[in-house]
């Protein structure tokens, strides 16, 4: 019994020892005001994988366009801001729109492997699809903008790009007398500014959404819409090619940031994150609507077809620590591959063609 | 000396498993935070459990309470103590619509 109630001293002794375990324990990383614990395994319990019917539930299209409260949608707000998007004049030169990389021709994309800017110089990325903006959460390849309103300003005003300062930007619309009813009629009594320019501009590029594809009809019902291949393609999407990690919901991402380990030097969302691993040469996963014409592939155009898109995931691509811990070889069979490049066609629309607006003079 | 560690330790993990219930639990099921908004009280603690599918890579870039959990793994739980009153904005540094806040009162 006498060794079961321990004298003071072993107690003062015991709180001694206590303390610092806990210190050891609870200080593993330790940063200011916070401090983190050690991370442990719980128990999750086995979860059943998803059947098809319960996937393609993932997919169905929404009925409506999502617009911030803090910039409405009003017709007249579209309608000036696909003039100004189609307007040559809001760069610099005179020679380049944000149409110029962003066209309608191309899934709304430039069809090169990376964007050309100002004085014909190339820039360092792919030129991103503006299809299906308005559910975008974060934009650049970065996410280094945090709404479409800014994201519209950027390349205008970037150097390498279109180059033009916003002050001179406006004096020059300002001189453009059919504009001026055009801002006053979307923007009563807010007038022309680049703050109102901008939100034009994002309102028309919210309205460029991807039509109906195959895959849709298919997701509704329609067992006839897609090939056999095609559904496969679908199951190996959302099954042992991970692919829905990412890709997931009708616009195919969440807008997450992943380094799916390019070769490339370019450290992407790292630059806005340095502290952490896997930011560094992550860039936002990019949605899948339209993609088939949307070639070359990837941040850096460095993929020709969707057939090498397939054989970099399969393969894996860079083992780095900064490389998501989804990438990993997946061992897919030929078959596999040429499933999903069936089923990524069927997210191909018939596009509607694109009306080039008369622009103010 | 070997008994009063082994004290040490059962004094430890009766304070740890006290800790450990009184802890609110964060999921992270589906690419979302379970909570919007929690408060806690100064030195209390959150448990970040990673119950979704995919890794998660909690962390904040508030000021003064910086942290980062790193990449982790499905099937992980991670305890996060907040020392010092405020608003900390906690997100996901791979999901981007992944965002709460913790308010730490007195």
């Amino acid at each position: 019994m006498s060794g079961f109630f321990p004298r003071r001293s072993t107690l003062l002794a015991t709180a001694i020892v206590a303390a610092g375990l806990g210190a050891i324990g609870f200080a593993s990383i330790s940063l200011g005001a916070v401090i983190v614990g050690e991370t442990r395994r719980i128990d999750l319990g086995q979860k059943a994988a998803p059947g098809m019917d319960a996937m393609k539930t993932q997919y169905k299209r929404p009925a409506t366009i999502p617009f911030p409260k803090e910039n409405p949608y009003t017709p007249e707000k579209a309608a000036l801001g696909k003039q100004l998007y189609f307007d040559t004049r809001l760069s610099v030169s005179m020679a380049q729109s944000c149409a110029s990389c962003h066209s309608p021709g191309f899934g709304w994309g430039d069809g090169l492997a990376v964007g050309v800017g100002h004085g014909m110089a190339k820039l360092g990325r792919h030129s991103p699809t503006i299809v299906n903006a308005a559910w975008g959460e974060i934009f650049m390849w970065d996410g280094r903008l945090a709404t479409l309103e800014e994201q519209a300003l950027g390349p205008i005003q970037a150097p390498g790009e279109m180059n033009m300062p916003l002050e001179q930007l406006m004096s020059r619309l300002t001189s453009i007398a059919e504009y001026k009813p055009l801002f006053a009629a979307a923007f009563p009594g807010e007038g022309m500014s680049a703050k109102t320019l901008a939100k034009a501009i994002a309102t028309y590029e919210r309205t460029v959404v991807s039509e109906r594809a195959p895959f849709d009809a298919w997701i509704e019902g329609n067992e006839k819409a897609i090939s056999e291949e095609a559904k496969r393609g679908f199951a190996v999407f959302n099954g042992k090619g991970l692919c829905s990690a990412c890709h997931e919901g009708w616009n195919f991402t969440n807008d997450g940031f992943q380094d799916i380990g390019l070769p490339s030097k370019d450290i992407g969302r790292g630059e806005f994150v340095p502290g952490v691993i896997k930011m560094q040469h992550a860039f936002k996963t990019p949605g899948l609507r339209e993609i088939e014409r949307r070639s070359p592939y990837m941040h850096d155009g460095s993929l020709a077809t969707l057939e090498a898109v397939v054989e970099h995931y399969d393969h894996g691509g860079v083992d780095r620590p900064s490389r998501s811990d989804l990438m990993k070889p997946l061992g897919l069979t030929a078959q596999e591959k040429s499933d999903l490049v069936t089923f990524m066609k069927t997210l191909t629309s018939n596009l509607s063609p694109t009306a080039v607006p008369v622009l103010p003079r | 000396m070997h008994k009063t560690i082994l004290f040490a330790l059962v004094i430890l993990s009766g304070l740890s498993a006290g800790a450990l219930a009184a802890n609110q639990v964060i999921h992270q099921q589906g690419r979302v935070f379970s909570s919007e908004s929690v408060t806690i009280k100064k030195g209390g603690a959150l448990t970040f459990v990673n119950d979704d599918s995919i890794p998660h890579n909690v962390m904040s870039a508030t000021k003064g309470s910086e942290f980062n959990l790193g990449s982790q793994a499905p099937g992980m739980s991670t305890d996060v103590t907040f020392k010092e009153t405020g608003d900390v904005q906690v997100i996901c540094a791979i999901h981007p619509r992944m965002k709460m806040m913790v308010k730490v009162t007195d």
